[in-house]
C-alpha cells in the first residue's frame, strides 16, 4: 500500500516536472524559430478577429479562407486568434499591442480605428488594396487625417457592412390590418403602425427602439439634425434636435403598448423579436439576420418577417456601421501580411462570407451577386440595405471616444428614465466643456522617465536588502536554523519569484502609470508624465467619478449589513439537526458557484418591471395602498437600482453563510445550557452568547463583504452596463470602461488606487475598533 | 432548599435508543447523591432531564414537590456545573458570576428605568444586592481577586472555582454537578473535592452529583446510585455498595483493584469448586443453592496462605504502593490481583498459595448474565 501511493506520489512529480519543461521548451522553441526564421523562407503570420452573430459559422468561414490563402501562397502560414466576442477580442488586442506583439491582420471596427492609429499601431493601407469597387462611404469610414473620419490616410478596408432599419413581423402587420412599410415610409407611418400592433391585445407591443449612440445619430439625421455641426462642435440648443428626441421620450413614456424599453431593463431587444409578440425592432444593421432566420414559418407556430429601411423625417438618412481587416504597423512581414489582407477583402472571400447571411459585402459588385442577394431567404428586401448607402454617412466622432459613451449616458436618462431632456442635454454639454476644458485634455506633457524611476526603484530594492541583511537576527553557531531557514525560503522561491513577476511588478506599475497619460494601446514608453494631473482631474472635474463611488457606497451600506444579517440567520437555520439538512446547506451554497454572468441574466427577469418575479409580487401588495412597484433598472433606478443589486447579492451569501455556519458549530452547547439555566430566553442566549463568540468570524466576513462590495462589477456591467445615466454606475465598472473602453490606462490606475485607497482605510477603520466587540480566543477555552 | 423525586423517568431519543429505562428516586432534601457508572450508562441523561436539558419520555421529575415536567430550565430553580466549566468567555469572572442574578432581577427594563426615578432606585439597588453576593460567593471560593479578569487568564482550578460560584450565587433549591472535576489533574482533583464536601455540609444543600470515578463518588456521595445500560442498579451508602453490592456489576464496579471473579460450582456441602482446586468458604456460603456460581473476592481479602489450600499461583507482576503490594497472580488462566502488606518480599514468576481470607470481600454471585447476588461476608 505504501509502497503504492510513493509510486503515484513519484509518478505525479514527475509529470509535473515534465509538463513544466515541455512548456518551457514549447515557448523556446517558438521564440527561437521566429528569431532565426525572420525573413526566411518561411513565415508565419497571425490573424486575430471575434465571431460576433456569426458564432461557429463565421470561425469556419475565416479558417476556410485562410487555409485556401496558404495554399495559393506557399511558405506563408497563418495562425488564428479568436478570443470570443468583440469585448474581449478587443481586451486581448489591447494587451497584445501593449506587450508589444501585436497580430498581423486583424478585425477593427470604424469607432475605434482613430484610438489605434493615434497610438501608431495601424499600417496605411493606401495602394494596398485598390478600394475603387468598394462603397465609397464604408471606405471613408476608415479614412482618418488626426481630427476628422472620412478623409485622409486608408487604416483598414472594409470587410462587411451594414446599414439600418428596423425589421417588422409580417405576421402582426396582416393581424392590424396595416400595409408592410415601403422603402420611402415615414416616422409617422412607423408610429401609426407600432400603436396599431400595440393595441391588437395585451400581449403584444409596437416596437422596439434602441437609443445606441451611433442609432440615435442617424434617427436624428433622418430630422436634418444632429449633436456635432459641420466643425465637429457640439449643438445643444437646435429646436429640431429637442423636438427629436422628445418626441421618442414620448413615445416611450406618455403611450401604453406602444414602445417597449426593454433595452433599459437589460433584456436584449433583438431577442425580444423573437417572441413574436414586437410587432418591430431596431434600428439594427444586418447583424441579427442569422438568428432571426432561425425564426420558423408560421406553419410551424413562427411568423413571417422582413426588413424596412431607417423611416424618413425630413430627409431621408441612414448610418454605416462597418468592420474592416487592419494591418499592424509593427508587423514584422509587412509584405505578406499585406497580401494577406488584400486576400481577406478580395472577392472570394466576401462572396464566401456574405452567404452567412450577416455579412453584407463592401465590394458593390459582389453585394448585388446572388452571393448576397437572395430572395429565397428571408429577409427578401436584401435590395434595402445596399439602396440605404446612397444617403447613409459615416457618424464621426470627436477623438475623445468618452463623447460617444457620454452622449448616450445622458440620453438614456431622458430616454429610458424620462427624466428632463433639457436637463439632459444641459448635463452633457456641461461635461463637454469640462472635459474639453480639462488640461490633460490638451496639453503636451513630458515621456515617462521609466530608467530614472527603474533606477529609484533599484535603489531603494537594494537598501532595503542591504538594511534587512544587517539587521538580520544573529543565529548560535553550530544551530541547525541557518539550513533549515535557507531550505525554507528556496521552498517559497517559486512563489515568491511568482508573487514579485506577476502581482507586485504589475501593482507598482499602476502606481507609477497613474501618474501618466497612457492609452493602453502603445508601448509603455509611449506613456507621457502627467505628474498629479490624473488625481487632481479625478477630485477636481470628474462628476462620474463622485457619482461612481454614490453609488458604490450606496450599494457597500446596503448590501453588507443586509447580506450580512441574511447569511447569518440562514446559518442559524441550517445549524439543526434535522434530516436532509444536507440538502439545504447543499442548495443555500450552490448560488455562490454558479456563473455570474447567467445569475445576472436570471436576475434581469427577475427585476424586470413588467411582469418579472418581484414585481409580479409587490403589485398586488403595494395596490391597494395606491402604489405601483418601482421599475428597479428604469425609470426609478436611481433609488431602486442599487438596492435591487443588493437583493440579489443576498444570492450570493454562500460563502459567508457557510463561515457563519462552521462558526456556530464551534460554539460549546453547555454555553446555551449554562445560559438557558441561569434564565436566559432565546433573545439574550443570541445576544449573549452567539453574537460574542462569533466575533471573530463576524469581522472576518463583514471585512470580506466590504471589500468584495466595493469591487461589484459582474452583475451591473452585465444588467445595467451602469445605466441608465450613470445611475447604476459601479466604481469598478467606471474603471474598467475608463481602462478598455476609452483607452485611458493612466487615469484608470488612478481610480484603482484610489478605491485601494478607500478599502484599506475602512478596512483599518473596522479593525481598530473591532477591538471593542470581538473576543477573541472565543471559538475555544 | 427542595427534596427532587423522581419516577420511572424514562428518556427513548428519536431513533429508537433507550437512554434511561425507568428510573426511580427519591432525594431528601439536603441530601449529596451521586449517580456513578460506566460511560454511556445513562447517568449524564439523567441529570440533563433534572436540569430540564432534555426532555422526559416517560415518567415525572418533581423538584420540591412540584412536577417539572414541562417547566424550562430557566424556571426550575435549578444550578448546574459543567465538565468544562461553561464559563462565558467573553464576560469578566464578575460578569460570569452574576449573570444568573441579573436575567432575575425583578426590575431589569432599561426603558422603564429611564422613565422612573422609582424603578431606576429599584433596579440600582438590585444590583448592589448582586454585587454583594457575587463578593460572598467569590469570598467563600477564594476567587476574590480575580473578579475582574476574563476566563481565559485562569487556569483550570480556578475557572473551576468560578464555574462553582456561578452556582453558589444563584441560590438554587438544586445543584447539579456534570463530572465537574474530570478537567483537572489528580492532586487538583482531590482537594476540590474535599472543598465540595465542606461546601455541601456548610449550605446543607441538594445536591446531585455525575461521575464515572467510582472513588469520587465514594468520598463524595451521602448515597450512590450505580447505574448501568439506562438502568439504576443499586442506591446505597457508600459502605454498603461497597460492602454489600447487589449483583457482579456493582461488585464489580466499585472498589480498586477491581473485585477477582472465578467461576466454578457451589457444591452440595457448601464449598467451591473452580478448575482443579475446591475452597471450603463457610459461613455464610454453606445455605447456597448447589450448582453453577461466580466467586467474587476482593483484592484485599485475597491473601496468601500455605501450600496446598487455595489456588497455586504463578506472580506476573508485583506492584509496590508504598504499605501495599499488589500481586497480579495468574491461575488457570485467569488473572488474580491480591492485595497484601508489604512486610513481605515477593518476587516476579514465583509461585504462590493464595486463599479468599475469612474477613470481609468474599461474595457469590449467580452465574447468569445479571449475576445478582447469593451471598456475602
Amino acid at each position: 500500500m505504501r509502497s503504492l501511493t510513493g509510486f503515484i506520489q513519484t509518478l505525479v512529480i514527475l509529470v509535473a516536472i515534465g509538463l513544466t519543461l515541455w512548456a518551457f521548451a514549447r515557448v523556446a522553441v517558438r521564440e527561437f524559430q521566429r528569431i532565426r526564421g525572420g525573413g526566411a523562407d518561411s513565415v508565419e503570420l497571425v490573424v486575430m478577429h471575434w465571431a460576433g452573430g456569426g458564432g461557429q459559422q463565421e470561425d469556419r468561414i475565416v479558417e476556410d479562407s485562410l487555409r485556401e490563402f496558404e495554399r495559393r501562397n506557399p511558405g506563408i502560414t497563418v495562425r488564428r486568434i479568436n478570443p470570443g466576442d468583440s469585448g474581449q477580442y478587443f481586451t486581448k488586442l489591447q494587451t497584445m499591442m501593449a506587450s508589444g506583439d501585436p497580430p498581423d491582420v486583424f478585425y477593427m471596427d470604424f469607432s475605434r480605428m482613430p484610438a489605434f492609429v493615434g497610438a501608431g499601431q495601424l499600417a496605411e493601407l493606401d495602394g494596398l488594396v485598390q478600394v475603387d469597387d468598394y462603397f465609397q462611404p464604408t471606405v471613408d469610414a476608415f479614412r482618418w487625417d488626426g481630427v476628422r473620419q472620412g478623409s485622409g490616410p486608408l487604416y483598414g478596408v472594409p470587410k462587411d457592412f451594414t446599414t439600418l432599419g428596423f425589421y417588422y413581423n409580417k405576421s402582426l402587420f396582416d393581424r392590424a390590418g396595416i400595409d408592410y412599410p415601403s422603402d420611402d415610409w415615414t416616422w409617422d407611418d412607423f408610429i401609426a403602425a407600432a400603436r396599431a400592433i400595440g393595441s391588437l391585445d395585451e400581449g403584444t407591443t409596437g416596437a422596439e427602439i434602441v437609443t445606441w449612440d451611433f442609432v440615435l445619430r442617424a434617427m436624428l439625421w433622418t430630422e436634418g439634425t444632429d449633436i456635432l455641426d459641420a466643425d465637429g462642435q457640439l449643438v445643444t440648443d437646435d429646436p429640431k434636435l429637442k423636438a427629436t428626441l422628445d418626441r421618442l421620450r414620448s413615445w416611450r413614456f406618455d403611450e401604453e403598448g406602444t414602445l417597449l424599453g426593454a433595452e433599459a431593463e437589460g433584456l436584449d431587444p433583438s431577442s425580444l423579436f423573437l417572441t413574436g409578440r414586437l410587432g418591430m425592432v431596431g434600428p439594427f444593421g444586418r447583424w441579427v439576420v442569422p438568428s432571426y432566420r432561425e425564426i420558423p414559418p408560421p406553419s410551424e407556430g413562427g411568423f413571417e418577417w422582413d426588413f424596412a429601411p431607417l423611416p424618413r423625417g425630413s430627409v431621408r438618412a441612414n448610418t454605416i456601421a462597418t468592420v474592416s481587416w487592419a494591418l499592424a504597423e509593427r508587423s514584422d512581414h509587412p509584405e505578406a501580411a499585406g497580401k494577406l489582407l488584400a486576400w481577406l477583402v478580395g472577392p472570394e472571400t466576401q462572396a464566401a462570407q456574405s452567404r452567412l447571411g450577416l455579412a453584407i459585402p463592401t465590394l458593390s459588385e459582389v453585394a448585388r451577386s446572388d452571393a448576397f442577394i437572395d430572395e429565397g431567404t428571408p429577409p427578401f428586401n436584401d435590395l434595402a440595405y445596399l439602396d440605404a448607402v446612397a444617403h447613409a454617412r459615416v457618424p464621426a466622432w470627436p477623438l475623445d471616444r468618452e463623447f460617444s459613451l457620454q452622449f448616450s449616458r445622458w440620453m438614456d436618462l431622458s430616454l429610458r428614465s424620462n427624466r428632463d431632456l433639457d436637463r439632459s442635454l444641459e448635463g452633457f454639454g456641461d461635461w463637454w466643456e469640462r472635459k474639453q476644458a480639462s488640461p490633460l485634455s490638451r496639453a503636451e506633457f513630458p515621456a515617462m522617465p521609466w530608467g530614472l524611476l527603474l533606477l529609484l526603484v533599484a535603489a531603494a530594492t537594494s537598501v532595503l536588502l542591504i538594511l534587512f541583511w544587517f539587521r538580520r537576527p544573529a543565529v548560535p553557531a553550530g544551530s541547525a536554523e541557518p539550513s533549515e531557514a535557507r531550505s525554507g525560503f528556496l521552498l517559497a522561491l517559486p512563489w515568491l519569484v511568482g508573487f514579485l513577476v506577476f502581482m507586485a511588478g504589475p501593482i507598482l506599475l499602476s502606481l507609477a502609470l497613474s501618474f501618466t497619460r497612457w492609452n493602453g494601446l502603445g508601448p509603455l514608453d509611449t506613456a507621457e508624465f502627467v505628474g498629479l494631473g490624473n488625481y487632481q482631474r479625478i477630485f477636481g472635474e470628474d462628476r462620474t467619478f463622485w457619482q461612481s463611488l454614490k453609488v458604490t457606497g450606496y450599494y457597500v451600506l446596503l448590501a453588507v449589513p443586509i447580506g450580512q444579517v441574511f447569511a447569518l440567520l440562514v446559518a442559524m437555520l441550517l445549524n439543526t439537526t434535522l434530516r436532509g439538512i444536507e440538502f439545504f446547506r447543499a442548495a443555500f451554497y450552490l448560488p455562490s458557484v454558479l456563473a455570474g454572468v447567467g445569475m445576472s441574466i436570471l436576475f434581469i427577469w427577475v427585476f424586470k418591471s413588467e411582469g418579472g418575479m418581484v414585481n409580479s409580487i409587490l403589485e398586488p401588495l403595494l395596490a391597494p395602498l395606491g402604489l405601483r412597484p418601482p421599475e428597479w433598472f428604469n425609470r426609478d433606478a436611481a433609488w431602486f437600482g442599487v438596492p435591487a443589486f443588493a437583493l440579489m447579492n443576498l444570492w450570493l451569501i454562500g460563502g459567508s453563510m457557510m463561515i457563519y455556519l462552521a462558526g456556530l458549530r464551534n460554539i460549546p452547547a453547555e454555553l446555551y445550557e449554562a445560559a438557558s439555566i441561569d434564565g436566559a430566553g432565546p433573545v439574550r442566549r443570541f445576544t449573549s452568547i452567539t453574537l460574542p463568540m462569533l466575533g471573530p468570524v463576524l469581522l472576518f466576513n463583514g471585512i470580506m463583504a466590504l471589500i468584495g462590495s466595493f469591487q461589484v462589477f459582474t452583475q451591473a456591467f452585465i444588467m445595467t452596463g451602469g445605466g441608465p445615466g450613470d445611475d447604476t454606475r459601479f466604481y469598478v465598472l467606471y474603471l474598467y470602461s475608463k481602462a478598455f473602453e476609452l483607452y485611458d490606462m493612466g487615469y484608470a490606475s488612478g481610480l484603482a488606487w484610489l478605491l485601494l485607497l478607500v478599502v484599506l482605510l475602512l478596512t483599518v477603520l473596522v479593525l481598530r475598533t473591532s477591538g471593542r466587540f470581538v473576543h477573541y480566543e472565543g471559538l475555544r477555552q | 432548599m427542595a427534596e427532587v423525586t423522581l419516577q420511572n423517568a424514562c428518556k427513548t431519543y428519536p431513533g429508537g435508543f433507550r437512554a434511561v429505562k425507568g428510573f426511580d428516586l427519591r432525594i431528601a432534601d439536603g441530601e449529596f447523591v451521586v449517580l456513578v457508572g460506566p460511560s454511556g450508562c445513562g447517568k449524564s441523561t439523567t441529570l440533563r432531564m433534572i436540569a430540564g436539558l432534555e426532555g422526559i419520555t416517560d415518567g415525572t421529575i418533581a423538584i420540591g414537590g412540584d412536577v417539572v415536567n414541562e417547566v424550562r430550565a430557566s424556571d426550575r430553580d435549578i444550578a448546574m456545573v459543567f465538565q468544562n466549566y461553561a464559563l462565558y468567555p467573553h464576560m469578566s469572572v464578575e460578569r460570569n458570576l452574576s449573570f444568573g442574578l441579573m436575567r432575575r432581577r425583578s426590575h431589569r427594563s432599561r426603558l422603564r428605568a429611564l422613565l422612573s426615578p422609582d424603578y431606576r432606585r429599584k433596579m440600582a439597588e438590585e444590583t448592589e444586592a448582586i454585587r454583594q453576593r457575587v463578593g460572598e460567593a467569590a469570598r467563600m471560593l477564594g476567587i476574590t481577586g480575580m473578579l475582574d479578569r476574563q476566563p481565559r487568564a485562569l487556569s483550570g482550578g480556578q475557572r473551576q472555582r468560578v464555574a462553582l460560584g456561578r452556582a453558589l450565587v444563584r441560590d438554587p433549591r438544586v445543584f447539579l454537578f456534570d463530572e465537574p472535576l474530570s478537567n483537572l489533574d489528580a492532586k487538583l482533583r482531590v482537594e476540590m473535592r474535599t472543598e465540595l464536601r465542606v461546601l455541601h455540609r456548610e449550605l446543607e444543600a441538594t445536591m446531585i452529583y455525575v461521575t464515572h470515578d467510582q472513588e469520587e463518588a465514594m468520598t463524595l456521595g451521602d448515597r450512590l446510585v450505580v447505574m448501568n445500560e439506562g438502568l439504576v442498579q443499586q442506591v446505597d451508602t457508600p459502605t454498603d455498595i461497597y460492602h454489600r453490592p447487589v449483583n457482579r456489576f456493582v461488585a464489580g464496579f466499585v472498589g480498586t483493584p477491581a473485585m477477582n471473579f472465578v467461576e466454578g460450582e457451589v457444591l452440595p456441602d457448601g464449598s467451591f469448586r473452580s478448575g482443579g482446586a475446591t475452597l471450603s468458604l463457610g459461613d455464610p456460603f454453606r445455605d447456597v443453592r448447589p450448582g453453577k456460581a461466580v466467586l467474587g473476592v476482593r483484592p484485599s481479602a485475597l491473601l496468601p496462605c500455605e501450600s496446598g489450600r487455595g489456588w497455586e499461583c504463578r506472580i506476573v507482576a508485583v506492584e509496590h504502593l508504598g504499605d501495599r503490594v499488589d500481586l497480579v497472580l495468574e491461575w488457570e488462566g485467569d488473572q488474580f490481583i491480591s492485595r497484601v502488606d508489604a512486610t513481605r518480599e515477593f518476587a516476579e514468576g514465583a509461585s504462590l498459595w493464595v486463599e479468599p481470607g475469612s474477613g470481609e470481600g468474599v461474595h457469590l454471585f449467580e452465574a447468569d448474565e445479571v449475576g445478582r447476588t447469593l451471598a456475602s461476608r
